[in-house]
């Protein structure tokens, strides 16, 4: 085999993608179709809730037409960090659409369903062997902390879908995975250079992001060969530039060059970028180093409390001078009625839109005075009703407070919508982010080998 | 007529970017579309774990990598995260409206 094809529908399954482009990519005869479901960019209440970022009519469309597609060709399904946070519950909800479409299309073939959610009971035995190290908390990792966690999910590498592609899996839906090896692991497993495949993943994996200009919902196309790989967007009108291409090489990376992800890091040092045609980009040099020790990566989340929100406008002059002193008197109204934040039992935050709630401790600009201010009350608690009233103690101080210099006495907030109270919900923070040692790179990703429709 | 003067970055580079590399981290890219300008950037020695440790008033330790890249003509600076992703306090999510800082960035320039 000379080359593999690759196609990504679109960066991130939900998304939507342009299905003009898509038909044109497939006729570049794709040897597999490939799809990232999945991230921690959308934070950690997927993880911890367990909650999808898409409603499930989104991932249906998407899903539908790729599977049509290919079915149709007979090749390849690949679809990692089914949906969201790759938790065994939202594998599951994927499991079930995959089995919806398949019905309603008449389609029948092998679906192997890869699992990426860690029982605690096998992480706090893996823990006891050595210390995980970690990739951002701080302090050692304890069991503790693996109990408050409502989900933990590892990184899969290429092997775990090379060995269901080994068992003959047309479908293959699997829980948490780096987003490179999704598009990898057909090529490793042909025998295709492993430094150059993952490069291709990562570019794949965000279709059109790596496009000019750019748009997620575009396809992309890849082609790996011997000691090269070329990328081109399905849509005619765009295009891929070194620019493009290297830009997004580095995208989301830590460090440029060293790039790990299970079991070795790829070395970019030596990366060469070449504009191939005026659509296409040629990418060499790429190299992958196996560590010594095969690692993956945890990610697990943890309920914090309940969130809820109010969200205000303030246009008065006299009022915005003075804004810090005013939220910091509504704080104290709020101690007197809730007790100090420091019991533990709320948090509440300003967040003062116009005055540097984008970037707080990062703002270098501190002293701007805006026209107006966009004013979010955000509280976590223990318990919803809590938060909520919280919250509306918060917002009902502030709507009626007096201050020096005040002209008007009928409300100091401007609200959007009614209800003015917006209860949210679970609210999560990432309590896991480290990395595990593996015996084997498939020893915490089971497989499980459906039959679906009359196959 | 040669001269020196100082070039805003925002000037030569194409892409000034911030955006979360994992939950604990931002990270950022400046990218240029010209060869000549970038060697230039790199070679002036303006951009240094130390001035963006001064942009973002956070310590020196807190600064994990900055570095050329040079196969897509690029600077990349990467920073721990004030919380984690998404924590209490949080105010940006994805990481991808921290770059501002960085458009002031000022390089001797001789025309």
């Amino acid at each position: 085999m000379d080359e593999i094809v690759g196609l990504a529908p679109s960066g991130s399954l939900g998304s939507g993608y342009n299905v003009e482009s898509f038909n044109r990519a497939l006729d570049a005869n794709p040897d597999f179709i490939g799809q990232d479901a999945g991230s921690t960019d959308m934070g950690p209440t997927h993880l911890g809730d367990g909650v999808l970022f898409f409603p499930e009519s989104s991932y249906r469309h998407d899903l539908s037409l790729m599977l049509n597609a290919a079915r149709e060709r007979e090749i390849p399904l690949l679809v990692g960090s089914c949906i969201t946070a790759g938790t065994r519950g939202q594998l599951g909800q994927a499991v079930a659409m995959v089995k919806d479409l398949a019905r309603e299309a008449g389609h029948s073939f092998k679906m192997a369903v890869i699992d990426a959610e860690l029982d605690k009971d096998y992480l706090k035995k893996r823990l006891a062997d050595g210390a995980f190290q970690s990739l951002g908390p701080e302090g050692e990792l304890t069991p503790a902390d693996i109990d408050r966690s409502s989900h933990i999910v590892a990184q899969m590498g290429v092997e775990p879908f090379i060995r269901a592609l080994e068992a003959g899996a047309d479908v293959i839906i699997a829980g948490r995975a780096c987003d490179d090896v999704i598009f990898a692991a057909l090529p490793v497993m042909k025998g295709f250079d492993k430094g150059l495949s993952l490069h291709m993943g990562k570019i794949l994996e965000c279709a059109g992001l790596s496009a000019s200009p750019i748009d997620l919902q575009e396809p992309l196309i890849g082609r790996i060969r011997d000691d090269h790989f070329v990328v081109e967007p399905g849509n005619a009108d765009l295009r891929c530039t070194t620019v493009s291409v290297a830009s997004h090489s580095l995208y989301e990376r830590t460090d440029p060059c060293i790039q790990p992800g299970p079991g070795g890091v790829n070395d970019l040092s030596e990366t060469v970028f070449e504009q191939l045609d005026e659509r296409s980009v040629k990418v060499s040099g790429s190299r992958f180093i196996s560590d010594s020790v095969y690692k993956v990566k945890l990610e697990g989340a943890e309920v914090i409390g309940y969130r809820s929100i109010v969200m205000s406008g303030i246009r008065d002059a006299i009022m915005i001078s003075q804004i810090d002193d005013i939220l910091e008197e509504a704080r104290e109204r709020v101690r007197l009625r809730f007790g100090a934040v420091d019991d533990g039992e709320y948090h509440l935050d300003f967040h003062i839109y116009g005055k540097n709630a984008v970037m707080r401790m990062l703002e270098p600009e501190t002293d701007h005075v805006p026209l107006e201010i966009g004013l979010l009350i955000n509280v976590v608690a223990k318990t919803q009703d809590l938060a909520n009233a919280v919250a509306m103690h918060a917002r009902g101080t502030l709507g009626h407070t007096s201050y020096p210099g005040i002209i008007t006495t009928a409300g100091n907030l401007a609200f959007p919508f009614s209800p003015f109270n917006v209860p949210v919900g679970p609210a999560c923070r990432f309590s896991l982010y480290h990395l595990m040692p593996l015996d084997d790179p498939c020893e915490c990703f089971p497989m499980e080998m459906i039959t679906v429709g009359g196959a | 007529m040669v001269g020196t003067r100082l070039a805003k970055i925002i000037e030569l580079a194409k892409v000034i970017r911030s955006k979360n590399a994992g939950p604990f981290e931002i990270t950022f890219d400046i990218m240029f579309a010209d060869a000549g300008i970038y060697d230039k950037v790199k070679n002036s020695g303006v951009i240094t774990s130390k001035l963006i440790a001064r942009l973002y008033n956070i310590s020196h330790n807190e600064v994990l990598v900055c570095r050329p890249y040079d196969p897509a003509q690029a600077f990349k600076i990467t920073i721990r995260r004030p919380t984690a992703s998404g924590d209490l306090m949080e105010s940006d999510v994805y990481g991808c409206q921290q770059h501002m800082p960085l458009t002031t960035i000022e390089v001797p320039w001789e025309e």
